[in-house]
């Protein structure tokens, strides 16, 4: 017994501190956003035929060194490629041009190719459509979790599996928070994905202590 | 024979694992075809079409008669005195972060409207523009063609077009309505005015109503019969009784400077609605559905209120998703090393037993992967987190269903079993609430999780009761 109570204790001062590191590092730097949802630049290169994106991501490597970019095809044929980078510069923008008339044999002239600015997405817009399905659903679970475990108090445990809900969803933003996990595409799925595990763990918690609080009463 | 029994499952389980991973081919004009149902895949996971819209700078040409009154190029007379002067679509004064934040609004609306249930849509706060991802198919080009129009309507008089007798601001709704008769479906715009606008619409009815002539009555009856819901004659009607026409007040209801239709009243207009019937009275399918999508975007339109701001269409092209086929084997094959060490903890602690559960979980993850397909589920971002959660939880079921067997002491399996699923099945309520839910919400990431979901969730419960029982009874 004292074993699991020291168990406990250690896995809450982890997650306590986890949660506490995370939200100093955001108040400091903030979260990661990922590429694909940040205000970037991008240029598109018609390269008028088809092309491995690893090819491409060589040059680029060569290119825009440790920038981090995204490529992705574009058009049904694939024949051209789209380019995104925080910041593409003119010598850049050459270099990539040169490089890719070296490796496809093609003409293309940098001055024919104009850098786009593309706006960030507001991350109140990726969030927003989540908002009432998870807040309905988690009302309605609530109230399912208060009429099943009502013998160990309707507010003790509807209480107690929100709060595991929460911090379950703490832990995870604080370890992307920490790890510099970049918030975009990636993180709705994982937060989907927390609930569920948390729900589950939380409800087996319950189901075990309706189970004893019904021995108890057996046995009484 | 217990034997024999056993062989069957596991051969049953690799004939499953084969047309999940591999498929069924099957020879198609001298090449082979897999004729396994493949997967749906969202837009995060296929491509998008990319719509950039830019605030357009582009100046329109204004012709006026000598009074001063505008004129359209179609109105315009060989003989007429005109002026013409030029004029920015887009004012400085309108560009203004409030109304490019208006626009994306009214944009998102329209996207809604139109059953777009997936979009990514940013705004530059500076330049006003906006770009535009929506998922490529049947639709996209009739999205995009429409869904940046200004959307201003505008009644009209019909020989003062700029005398505005009612404009968006009067409208309180738009939809789209049917009527069928013997002689087919007429579909009608249906556009419902505001308290305001009730009261505009029944003063304009009462100033523009039928003038009646005496020669034309009987044409006149006839007509509307024939169109009595609309209340209005169009403009090829008009036309062949010049006579009426020079006699009667007309309004014009135009939408961004396009006539719709020019029309009169035969009566006050009270109840604050208009229907106009768009195209004919047709039994044709395609006819009737061509008349039904011109007129759900129209009503769109109208409903989503005007754009402050004229966009352009300034660049509109197909882009393929940076998430490739190779970048979801890697994912793929990082699962199957987590399951595979899993399984093997499996193995390892349950020995014989937990062998049969391993065999049972791969026949699982094939028949999940095929129920997928032919569900129709949408696979996207939020789908393949889904999926990672059911193998989770049916291996957690698993996990349980063997511990309670060991409690057990192996004596008295079934019950083991029959206890066990019916513990986890209470356990897996709130999950069931949660993926029910999100199969009602028309946001394709979600109903693609809540659809998986579901999916497995009721695989996870058959399968189990029946296969991996049948595996693990003795």
């Amino acid at each position: 017994m004292k074993n699991i109570t020291t168990k406990s204790k250690i896995i809450c001062a982890i997650i306590v501190l986890l949660i506490i590191i995370g939200t100093i590092v955001v108040i400091l730097k903030g979260f990661k956003v990922d590429i694909k949802n940040r205000a970037v630049q991008q240029i598109e290169v018609n390269i008028g035929k088809s092309f491995e994106t690893q090819d491409i991501k060589q040059i680029t490597n060569e290119v825009f060194e440790k920038n981090q970019v995204l490529i992705q095809k574009v058009e049904v044929y694939e024949d051209a490629v789209s380019i995104i980078s925080d910041e593409i510069t003119d010598e850049q923008k050459s270099n990539l041009v040169q490089k890719i008339n070296e490796k496809y044999s093609t003409e293309l002239k940098a001055e024919d190719i104009t850098v786009k600015d593309v706006p960030n997405t507001d991350i109140k817009d990726i969030v927003k459509p989540y908002i009432i399905p998870i807040v309905v659903s988690t009302g309605i679970i609530l109230v399912y979790i208060a009429v099943r475990f009502y013998k160990i108090g309707i507010v003790k445990s509807a209480l107690k599996y929100g709060i595991v809900l929460v911090v379950a969803q703490l832990v995870l933003f604080s370890l992307m928070a920490i790890t510099r996990f970049p918030i975009g595409r990636f993180t709705l799925p994982l937060v989907l994905f927390v609930y569920l595990l948390s729900a589950l763990g939380i409800t087996n918690n319950l189901e075990k202590k309706l189970k004893e609080k019904k021995l108890e009463e057996e046995t009484a | 024979m217990k034997k024999i029994q056993l062989i069957t499952k596991i051969l049953l389980v690799a004939i499953l694992v084969a047309i999940a991973f591999v498929g069924i081919y099957v020879q198609k004009q001298n090449r082979m075809e897999n004729v396994v149902k493949d997967y749906t895949w969202g837009m995060d996971l296929t491509g998008t079409r990319v719509i950039e819209l830019e605030v357009s700078d582009e100046k329109e040409t204004i012709t006026k008669d000598k009074d001063g009154k505008v004129v359209k190029e179609e109105d315009k007379k060989e003989d007429g005195e005109y002026t013409t002067e030029e004029k920015e679509k887009n004012p400085e004064e309108v560009k203004t972060l409030d109304n490019y934040k208006k626009s994306k609004q009214i944009l998102e609306n329209r996207l809604k409207k139109l059953g777009v249930n997936d979009y990514i849509i940013k705004l530059n706060e500076e330049t006003g523009k906006i770009i535009l991802e929506i998922p490529e198919d049947d639709n996209t080009d009739h999205t995009v063609s429409n869904v940046s129009q200004v959307g201003k309507f505008e009644i009209v008089d019909s020989e003062d077009t700029e005398k505005v007798l009612m404009d968006n601001g009067d409208i309180k709704l738009s939809n789209v309505l049917y009527n069928t008769t013997t002689s087919g479906t007429t579909v009608y715009l249906n556009i419902e005015f505001n308290k305001e606008g009730t009261e505009k619409l029944k003063n304009i009815s009462n100033e523009y109503a039928k003038v009646e002539d005496s020669n034309d009555s009987e044409e006149d009856a006839e007509e509307n019969e024939e169109n009595n819901s609309d209340e209005s004659k169009d403009d090829t009607e008009k036309s062949e009784d010049t006579k009426e026409e020079t006699k009667q007040k007309e309004i014009t209801m135009q939408i961004d400077g396009s006539k719709m239709i020019t029309t009169s009243f035969d009566e006050p207009m009270e109840n604050g609605q208009i229907q106009l019937s768009m195209g004919q009275a047709t039994t044709e399918r395609d006819k009737i559905n061509e008349y039904i999508e011109s007129t759900t975007t129209m009503a769109t339109i109208l409903d989503t209120g005007n754009m402050p701001i004229e966009y352009k269409v300034e660049d509109n092209k197909y882009t393929a998703s940076d998430i490739t086929k190779d970048m979801l084997i890697k994912l793929a094959i990082v699962e199957a090393i987590v399951a595979f060490i899993g399984l093997i903890v499996l193995i390892i602690k349950h020995k014989k037993l937990g062998i049969l559960a391993t065999i049972a979980y791969i026949g699982f993850i094939a028949i999940y992967l095929l129920l997928i397909r032919y569900t129709n589920v949408t696979i996207t971002l939020e789908g393949l987190a889904a999926l990672a959660a059911i193998y989770t939880l049916n291996y957690v079921c698993n996990f349980k269903l063997l511990n309670k067997i060991k409690e057990y002491d192996n004596k008295e399996r079934k019950k083991a079993i029959k206890d066990a699923l019916i513990s986890f099945s209470i356990k897996l309520i709130p999950i069931w609430i949660l993926s029910i839910t999100f199969c009602f919400i028309n946001w394709m990431p979600i109903t693609s999780f809540g659809m998986a979901m579901f999916w497995g969730l009721a695989l996870i419960e058959l399968y189990n009761i029946t296969i991996t029982r049948s595996f693990l009874k003795g």
